[in-house]
């Protein structure tokens, strides 16, 4: 049968017409992209000066930076991700590696990815609840304990996905030399998900490090830090980025505005640096 | 009425070994995946310092047996044994066995070569380390010593530090011989270790195990019979979970005595 030249034609309009589909919808997301990327860095750089990393958190109208709310955020964040990276990384392990077909298993999983998409208010209601309340008050610590929570599904759940990508022949190959099981996680499978894992563990990062919601319940915000004693508000009410973004945004003062936008392109700068030198870290180790 | 026609053949044909060089006798052996039974009451005798080869068609429980042998069936619940596998005189079936001074003993190399993310020189040294305390120049000498057995050493003694990822997958197939030998066991498991390999490095690799059939007991599981003909002493048929014909090779490959192994040998299935 000779091919029609009509059904060709046919389809090759259909081709064109979905080709061009999928470049307008990639060419509105990345318009808005740009728009707001746009908006960050001219409104942020506009409300960058030396006073932002000197100073701390001004009342309306006097002269201030973000100093303490750029500790307050690192010092919550880096918590956060060591408390979940070491739940995270465990976790996963136990799902992708020792629990089997087993029920508790199956029930573990469903839970972490309930988890993962969680309303992080929730979280942050749930942190207050047991750590804010019956402790008798905001801190620091409750902070990083909610941002945790949000981190820790995330990277549960990548740390068992890359584990599971890793062939059955290489852990095989490794109980066969008669190394236990544990060892050859810790050593071969581990060691060859690293990037992986990584990866997760930056879109943790990223996820926790815009939230705002779960701070407000848990580390309050503080217009002060106790520079003689950084560590100390972990036990009281901290000043984070998120939460000082969202409390001078919404005041009528152009200059905490400005403040607000400043920290804004912070975050984002942040974000973008840690990827980064991740995505660096990884292809360095991927080559040696 | 065609098997009036046809001469009389014997169903199973099972050859024996000098009592006094067999390595590892296997009795009476039942293999189940959950309630499939996967091998059927196979026994076969595996002579000390040669080879034997397992052949059979794909699904005849060849793996299966090979896997029993140093117990890496025990890794998944619900598969389970049966019968006796007697190591220098010691059931390795029996519960309460160290299974990891078993496998320092059984070394296996897999269908697909498994480098470990590591360097060439951590790949042959990361079985050492879990049961000897060398010191750094011994362990350098120890991996020297396997990867020239494992006929590499010329190969790769320029970059032992970069990662065994990047060998070729010949290189990397000897490379897992090589870190197989580096813990000095006395059998050698080698599950089909030529079929993701290219003609060339597939010989390289039958020339290695040439080398190394002196020292060590090595059974092979192949589906090349020519492989099977060049390197083994004795050869063994699988079909359908049981031992169906097991003897000299040289008198297996000419002289098939049952049916089901000569069909097979000569091609008619498999």
């Amino acid at each position: 049968m000779a091919v029609s030249a009509q059904i060709v034609a046919r389809r090759r309009a259909a081709n064109v017409a979905f080709v061009g589909f999928c470049y307008v919808v990639t060419a509105v997301a990345l318009v808005a992209l740009a728009m707001i990327l746009f908006s960050l860095v001219t409104q942020g750089v506009a409300g960058l000066n030396l006073n932002v990393f000197t100073m701390d958190t001004p009342a309306a109208g006097s002269p201030g930076g973000l100093r303490n709310a750029i500790v307050g955020s690192i010092e919550m964040a880096t918590l956060a991700m060591v408390i979940a990276l070491l739940v995270g990384v465990l976790g996963g392990t136990w799902l992708a590696e020792y629990s089997g077909k087993s029920l508790y298993g199956d029930v573990v999983r469903f839970l972490n990815d309930v988890l993962l998409s969680a309303p992080s208010i929730l979280i942050g209601l749930f942190v207050y609840a047991i750590l804010v309340k019956p402790f008798g008050g905001f801190s620091g610590l409750a902070g990083a304990v909610a941002l945790a929570m949000l981190a820790a599904p995330v990277i549960t759940r990548t740390t068992e996905d890359v584990l599971k990508l890793q062939p059955i022949a290489l852990r095989e190959s490794g109980v066969a030399l008669g190394t236990p099981l544990w060892r050859v996680i810790q050593q071969i499978l581990w060691r060859g998900s690293t990037s992986g894992i990584l990866t997760g563990a930056l879109l943790a990062f990223a996820r926790i490090s815009g939230e705002t919601a779960p701070l407000l319940f848990t580390a309050l915000g503080n217009q002060f830090k106790d520079w003689d004693h950084p560590l100390k508000d972990l036990t009281e009410p901290m000043a984070s980025l998120p939460v000082v973004i969202f409390q001078d945004a919404l005041t009528p003062y152009p200059d905490l505005n400005r403040l607000a936008w400043a920290g804004a392109l912070l975050i984002a700068a942040s974000v973008l640096t840690i990827t980064i030198l991740a995505r660096i870290f990884s292809r360095e180790q991927k080559r040696s | 009425m065609s098997q009036l026609a046809e001469p009389e053949t014997p169903d199973v044909s099972i050859g024996t070994v000098d009592p006094s060089r067999v390595k590892l006798d296997v009795q009476n052996l039942d293999f189940f995946y959950g309630s499939n039974r996967a091998l059927k009451s196979v026994s076969i005798p595996f002579e000390a310092n040669a080879v034997t080869a397992l052949i059979g068609p794909s699904g005849c429980g060849k793996s299966t047996l090979l896997r029993t042998l140093n117990r890496m069936y025990a890794l998944y619940p619900g598969q389970k044994t049966t019968g006796k596998i007697m190591f220098d005189g010691e059931d390795i079936l029996r519960p309460g066995v160290n299974l990891s001074m078993l496998r320092a003993r059984i070394g296996m190399v897999f269908q697909k070569p498994t480098p470990f993310p590591m360097s060439i020189a951590d790949n042959v040294a990361f079985g050492v380390r879990l049961y000897e305390n060398l010191s750094k120049a011994d362990l350098a000498d120890r991996v020297e010593e396997s990867l020239k057995r494992a006929a590499l050493w010329d190969e790769v003694k320029d970059k032992l530090n970069t990662s065994g990822l990047g060998l070729s997958g010949g290189q990397q197939q000897r490379l897992c011989v090589a870190r197989c030998i580096a813990v000095k066991p006395e059998i050698l498991l080698l599950d089909e270790p030529t079929s993701a390999l290219d003609p060339i490095s597939s010989a390289k690799l039958e020339e290695t195990v040439t080398q190394l059939k002196a020292d060590y007991t090595i059974i092979i599981v192949t589906h090349n019979l020519g492989q099977a003909a060049r390197l083994s002493k004795y050869t063994g048929f699988m079909y359908l979970g049981e031992l169906v014909e097991f003897g000299e090779t040289e008198g297996m490959f000419t002289k098939p005595v049952t049916k089901r192994g000569s069909d097979y040998i000569t091609g008619r299935f498999g």
